[in-house]
């Protein structure tokens, strides 16, 4: 009897010790979120200060993440009011981005991958952008084609969209993130 | 002195035969919590949270090096030790490299400065363009770009050892040659450049195949 009871309280504490783990590798990035709206960041990820559960993470999916000095990314799957990103919705991203070198904007599904398009499209640099008048940025997720930056989000029904900033000249420290730097994500119609 | 104690405990017997005393209730319900969960219960249940708070740490902490698909191990399978590869593009199929940026063209070089330290070269493109370090266990722990570099991006890495054997008057500091100090034996270079159109990544690639990391003599 008492071995029973031992045997049981092991193998629940192995299970709810493991059971954590992989809730946290498989849905954090890292403890030192930064957010922005929809928008987080986790700038110490590119870091050596690194914290374990980021590494977990990484070491866990095989990603390199991309080190501050090189780059800083903004990971979003809700628009500004907290709705997930849905493929099937025309998605408006429109703002100024903070000043960097080179920018990136592309579109993942949600286990990562890039979103397949006969215009083989996965996303916007800082180059190929059509910019409005007042240096801001305007495009619209949609499956559907759209005047403008138009990005094909292949109907999916959960989308992801990575902003990188490379070589940009602000100091994120884990304070600083709020106000609205970063572009907003609005849902505008959905079939 | 007696009357005052007197007139202490008759005061305060008074309240307690009025209205129950807040203390009694809370007494009360954990009795009655402690007969629906006895000891045997209790017990085990504190001691699972507590032993499964450490099962999950320490699996936390071991994830870096028990894992099985790390990024040195992908590379590995495609590419050689101090060896510089082109990684194939990114498409809707895959990637080798989670999350890699579908703008830009990648090379890796795996590199173990157990043997000798590494030279890594890699001439600018005509845009953005980057070289990172990381540990094999996947610490990132160095990065620049074209512009912090100049026209060609050319460095030394030197394991810890390496580095306090090097002669600080010797020629290869005085040289602009840069050296950087892996805190791992094992690790990779990432390089990147930028692509700023699609139709310029095949220019783009063959700029970085002039690119190259290897022991260094």
């Amino acid at each position: 009897m008492r071995l029973r009871t031992l045997t049981f309280t092991l193998i629940a504490s192995v299970a709810l010790g493991l059971g954590l783990t992989y809730a946290s590798v498989t849905h954090l990035r890292g403890m030192d979120a930064v957010r922005s709206g929809p928008w987080t960041g986790w700038p110490h990820s590119g870091t050596t200060q690194i914290d374990p559960y980021a590494r977990a993470a990484f070491a866990r999916s095989g990603e390199l993440p991309l080190v501050l000095a090189d780059g800083l990314i903004f990971l979003a799957e809700t628009d500004d009011t907290g709705k997930p990103l849905d493929g099937r919705c025309d998605i408006r991203i429109s703002g100024i981005l903070p000043q960097s070198r080179v920018w990136t904007l592309s579109l993942m599904d949600e286990t990562g991958q890039l979103v397949a398009n006969e215009a083989q499209r996965y996303g916007f640099t800082s180059n190929e952008v059509v910019y409005r008048p007042d240096g801001g940025i305007e495009m619209v997720l949609s499956p559907r084609a759209q005047p403008g930056n138009w990005l094909p989000s292949g109907a999916k029904a959960h989308l992801k969209v990575a902003l990188r900033l490379y070589d940009a000249p602000f100091s994120f420290s884990s304070s600083s993130g709020e106000g609205s730097v970063l572009p907003r994500i609005v849902t505008e119609r959905c079939p | 002195m007696t009357d005052l104690l007197a007139g202490f405990r008759h005061r305060r017997t008074l309240p307690r035969t009025t209205r129950p005393q807040p203390l009694k209730t809370v007494r009360r319900t954990f009795a009655r919590v402690g007969a629906a969960l006895p000891e045997q219960v209790l017990l085990p249940a504190a001691f699972i949270l507590v032993l499964g708070l450490i099962v999950h740490l320490a699996s936390i902490l071991a994830m870096p090096v028990l894992a099985q698909k790390s990024a040195y191990q992908r590379l590995l399978e495609i590419a050689k030790v101090n060896q510089l590869t082109l990684l194939p593009d990114v498409t809707p199929a895959g990637m080798l490299l989670p999350m890699s940026d579908p703008a830009f063209v990648t090379a890796v070089c795996p590199y173990d400065l157990s043997a000798r330290p590494l030279r890594v070269r890699v001439p600018a493109t005509q845009d953005y363009t980057s070289v990172s370090f990381y540990t094999a266990r996947g610490v990132p722990f160095y990065a620049l770009n074209d512009h912090a570099a100049g026209r060609v991006i050319e460095l030394d890495l030197l394991s810890p050892s390496q580095r306090a054997a090097l002669p600080e008057d010797e020629e290869i500091t005085a040289a602009d040659r840069l050296v950087v100090e892996s805190p791992a034996p094992k690790g990779i270079v990432l390089i990147r450049a930028y692509a700023r159109y699609g139709d310029l990544r095949p220019q783009v690639r063959r700029q970085l195949e002039a690119a190259g990391c290897q022991p260094s003599t």
